[in-house]
């Protein structure tokens, strides 16, 4: 029926070239693998965070909104919970970072009795205005960070930290 | 701050605004009656001053926690450390403490002492609003003593 019998040189030659086929992938495949894995990598601090914050439930004076995340620090990992001021501006959220900008202690709304419309900086008595700048002649240098935020399902997100956009 | 090459760079350069050393003390016992009670409040304790880190930050310095037993002699453990502090130029020194017998030495030294709660049982929200009333208990102390 057919002519072309396989010989049993060709059969040698099919399977030695099959099998070596199928180990050369068994190397390579990690191999390659382990070439593209940081494009593959999921991105660190770019993610939002959800919290239990009701967008609904925002008004204009700042409340603190505590979100946890989960940091690696070498070996040792941790739950890290970080808060944000938030209000709302109109009908936009804004939340700021309470990481004062002259040496990093965590500001509050209003705490200093004297200036209830400010974030005060318990350490050096450092002050903002609302919007998160810097009130002249206090200790910070500039104004305070703003988070990137996000709705879901009529809760808060919180994302990652970027330079005031409010203050000019 | 933290007592780590990098912190210590920054109190460096920013020693006029950096004024503060705190120290955590927790207590070893090894005891069957005691081992548990004193894991569980060095937790308390170190919780607590990494709080008190991250809330004032630009101030202070936590060291890392000095462990001591109920054999060595306490005072001369405060004395040296206060020492050495000075030295480096901190203003005031405040050590953080769960154990009564170091409360009698508060005439000299700035003791904070605080009952231990096992913190162990809670989870990361009710350890969160633990260790923020704790603090409110502290903070007066700290701005008395920064106002003077």
């Amino acid at each position: 029926m057919s002519n072309n019998r396989v010989s049993r040189r060709q059969f040698l030659n099919y399977t030695l070239t099959g099998v070596g086929g199928f180990m050369a992938a068994g190397m390579l495949m990690p191999m390659v693998r382990f070439a593209v894995d940081p494009v593959l990598a999921k991105k660190g601090g770019g993610d939002f965070v959800l919290t239990e914050q009701k967008i609904s439930e925002l008004t204009e004076k700042p409340v603190k909104v505590d979100f946890t995340y989960e940091q690696v620090d070498a070996w040792y990992k941790s739950d890290v919970t970080d808060n944000a001021w938030v209000y709302k501006d109109g009908d936009k959220i804004i939340a700021l970072s309470p990481v004062c900008k002259h040496l990093g202690c965590t500001v509050n709304w209003g705490g200093d009795k004297k200036e209830p419309n400010q974030f005060y900086c318990p350490c050096h008595s450092g002050r903002y205005e609302k919007n998160g700048k810097n009130v002249p002649k206090t200790p910070p240098l500039g104004p305070l960070d703003e988070f990137q935020v996000k709705e879901k399902d009529g809760y808060l997100m919180i994302g990652k930290v970027v330079p005031n956009t409010m203050v000019k | 701050m933290f007592w780590n090459g990098k912190d210590l760079e920054q109190f460096m350069a920013h020693k006029e605004f950096i004024d503060t050393a705190i120290v955590p003390l927790p207590k070893l016992d090894g005891s069957m009656e005691g081992i548990k009670q004193s894991a569980s409040s060095s937790d308390f304790l170190l919780s607590l001053t990494n709080f008190i880190e991250q809330q004032f930050k630009g101030r202070v310095v936590v060291t890392p926690p000095v462990l001591y037993t109920a054999a060595m002699d306490q005072q001369l453990l405060l004395q040296n450390i206060a020492e050495q502090l000075e030295i480096a130029g901190f203003k005031h020194t405040f050590f953080v403490s769960s154990d009564h017998a170091f409360s009698s030495f508060n005439q000299q030294y700035n003791v904070i002492w605080l009952p231990s709660i096992p913190l162990e049982s809670m989870d990361q929200k009710m350890k969160q609003s633990v260790l923020g009333d704790q603090l409110r208990q502290i903070i007066p102390i700290f701005s008395q003593k920064w106002g003077s």
